[in-house]
């Protein structure tokens, strides 16, 4: 089923908690809603759910205005990160919740309701667990429960409210690869709620960036990543680092580096700012590029973090650069090392102002 | 002051818990063992025929007949009102719940004189309605209509106050993950609310069932203390004390105190079953207040 928002605009009291949403998520997509907390995801998924009504604009599924209809006439499936499993039903109890609640001319058969639960159980591979309560499982194991309990009624939307956030790396990590197969399995429309950016980007076809109650950006991960249309986007998909644009003359300068002519940067109030992540650092001889001193060093698996004092910085902000382990291996950097920096991509953005960001690359 | 408090605390001297624990368990005798036991003591005074005798007499029993009518009417009024008056406050979010939070409790502070003159001044033959029901012949003051009202009034605050805690803690996910798979919010209410909040629910009956049959001050104020028809046990107890018929008076009371036995050894029952409601629910209520205030 595919889902679109129009205009959708909720308040609580003074608060606005999302304003003006226009989304569409094709049939069978699987969104990531990604943003800090407080800025309008869970509301934004609570108003797709049926959980909340919005204040202004219309939600239409496959096209027909669902605005009003209530929850259970929806078809979506609903997964708390809390997991809302009912505490004093076992597991089998939980997921053929669902089908048990049908009116009586629409309630398929006990034996083939057993079946079922029995197939979804061994579809989430908790089969052995049918006897047991929930308060006996981990919470890997509670949250596959009510996956479950959500596909019973054979959704047509999945709806994830930060499924995993409630879990340890490991598990979280296992999970993730879990829904992907899942989803792909299925073919449902899946929307999921979540605060990772990294989960984001590892689970979603699509991530839609939200800040303050609007859409920042929308597109598939690498875009969103690689091609960040606003400073918020850039610092909340993974580490930055920001240094100011200095003007000299008619050019502009990240330090001593040269970027572009003074006249391409943005008219911002507040000057320009540059964002650069940190494996576009290239770390060379001290003999070239913008001089800086190393001044610590992290070896976290297969990369290595490098902190870099450059000349003319303030020594309590340096720059972080990742480099491979590979290379690390091979040119050793040390504490106190010399070096020279050089960027392999920038990102220009003014700091006032809301005008459109500049990229640069070295040639 | 704070480093004081920051201190862990000294342990005790080897006398300490010996002493704390005779001075508790010398209170508790002094207290309550030992007037319990008096008043059986007094009402089997005159011997098992006597205490027999006079239980049967027909206005004492006349008396039980109506304790036991009244708590029958309040405590499942009392329970529906509890239920939802708590999902109201637990579930939703509308203007004006403190308030409605804070008048639930007015009956703990009113005193039940009071709320006994309340509903004199509203029904009796001088009160705002009274005329009206004067001349449509119906007795609500110095009647069951009126010891009824009057115990519901007492007791109200009961199962609503057992109830907020524990449905807060629970939050709505559970009721919105039921409808999301498409219950009913009927199917919702007794598969799923009902049974999270039972033993807080049994537990706000068995109190407020407690009161409504121990209740004197509200009811004494309204029944006008008609023999056999509008005397509660407790009623009852006062007036065959005042005619100076012990024996009589402690059978009943003896009545009394052991449907008030049978209370607590209910609610140490359902404590044993589920030793974490407590918990949950002092946490909940502390948690309520911090927001509150």
């Amino acid at each position: 089923m595919s889902i679109a928002l129009r205009g959708i605009g909720k308040q609580f009291g003074e608060f606005a908690a999302v304003k003006n949403i226009d989304l569409d998520v094709p049939t069978g997509a699987l969104i990531a809603l990604l943003g800090p907390s407080g800025c309008g995801k869970t509301t934004l998924l609570r108003i797709i759910a049926g959980l909340e009504t919005p204040d202004e604009g219309h939600v239409l599924f496959d096209g027909r205005d669902a605005t009003l209809w209530p929850i259970r006439d929806r078809k979506v499936g609903f997964v708390f990160q809390h997991y809302a499993l009912f505490r004093h039903m076992s597991v089998f109890e939980n997921v053929s919740f669902g089908l048990k609640v049908k009116p009586r001319r629409a309630r398929p058969p006990a034996a083939e309701i057993r079946n079922k639960v029995n197939s979804l159980l061994e579809l989430v591979q908790l089969s052995w667990a049918g006897d047991r309560y929930p308060a006996q499982l981990s919470g890997g194991q509670r949250q596959r429960v009510a996956l479950a309990r959500a596909l019973a009624v054979d959704p047509d939307v999945l709806l994830l409210d930060e499924p995993f956030g409630a879990l340890d790396s490991q598990v979280r990590h296992e999970l993730r690869r879990w829904l992907r197969r899942l989803h792909d399995e299925l073919h449902f429309t899946s929307i999921f709620v979540t605060h990772d950016q990294q989960e984001a980007i590892e689970v979603a076809d699509t991530i839609v960036v939200l800040n303050r109650g609007r859409i920042e950006q929308f597109g598939v991960p690498s875009e969103v990543y690689d091609l960040p249309t606003s400073a918020f986007v850039h610092r909340f998909l993974g580490q930055v680092n920001e240094l100011p644009v200095q003007v000299r003359g008619d050019r502009a300068y990240l330090g001593p580096i040269e970027i572009s002519p003074a006249s391409a940067l943005g008219s911002g109030t507040g000057g320009n700012i540059a964002l650069i992540r940190p494996h576009e650092i290239e770390i060379g001889a001290a003999s070239a590029g913008w001089p800086a001193v190393v001044v610590a060093v992290r070896v976290i698996g297969p990369i290595v973090r490098l902190e870099l004092c450059a000349e003319g910085q303030p020594a309590n902000e340096p720059l972080e650069a990742e480099i491979s382990r590979e290379r690390y291996e091979g040119e050793r950097f040390s504490v106190g090392q010399k070096v020279g920096l050089r960027f392999r991509r920038w990102q220009v953005y003014p700091t006032g102002g809301a005008a459109a960001a500049l990229r640069g690359a070295a040639a | 002051m704070a480093a004081a408090e920051a201190r862990a605390p000294r342990p005790l001297p080897a006398l300490g818990r010996p002493i704390l624990i005779a001075v508790a368990l010398l209170f508790l005798g002094l207290f309550l063992v030992l007037p319990l036991l008096a008043v059986f003591v007094q009402a089997l005074a005159k011997g098992v025929t006597a205490y027999a005798a006079a239980i049967m007499d027909p206005t004492a029993w006349a008396a039980v007949k109506l304790t036991l009518l009244v708590a029958a009417i309040a405590v499942p009024f009392n329970l529906v009102f509890g239920v939802a008056a708590a999902w109201a406050i637990a579930k939703f979010e509308f203007r004006g719940k403190s308030t409605l939070i804070t008048l639930i409790d007015l009956p703990f502070a009113v005193s039940p004189v009071i709320a006994g003159l309340i509903f004199i001044l509203l029904f009796g033959s001088h009160g705002w309605f009274g005329g009206y029901l004067q001349i449509h012949h119906i007795r609500v003051v110095f009647a069951v209509p009126g010891i009824v009202l009057a115990t519901i009034f007492v007791t109200f605050p009961f199962i609503a106050r057992e109830l907020i805690p524990v449905m807060q803690a629970q939050g709505k996910d559970d009721e919105e993950t039921a409808l999301s798979l498409g219950a009913t919010g009927w199917q919702t209410f007794w598969r799923v609310t009902l049974p999270n909040i039972r033993w807080g629910l049994m537990y706000g009956v068995l109190l407020c069932n407690a009161r409504a049959m121990g209740e004197f001050g509200a009811v004494s104020v309204v029944s006008g203390h008609i023999r056999g028809l509008t005397n509660t046990m407790p009623l009852h107890v006062e007036i065959l004390y005042n005619e100076y018929n012990y024996t009589a008076a402690f059978a009943v009371a003896s009545l009394l105190a052991l449907l008030a036995l049978l209370t607590l050894a209910g609610k140490s029952f359902l404590e044993w079953r589920q030793p974490d409601l407590r918990h949950a629910a002092r946490q909940a209520r502390d948690r309520t207040r911090r927001e509150i205030t």
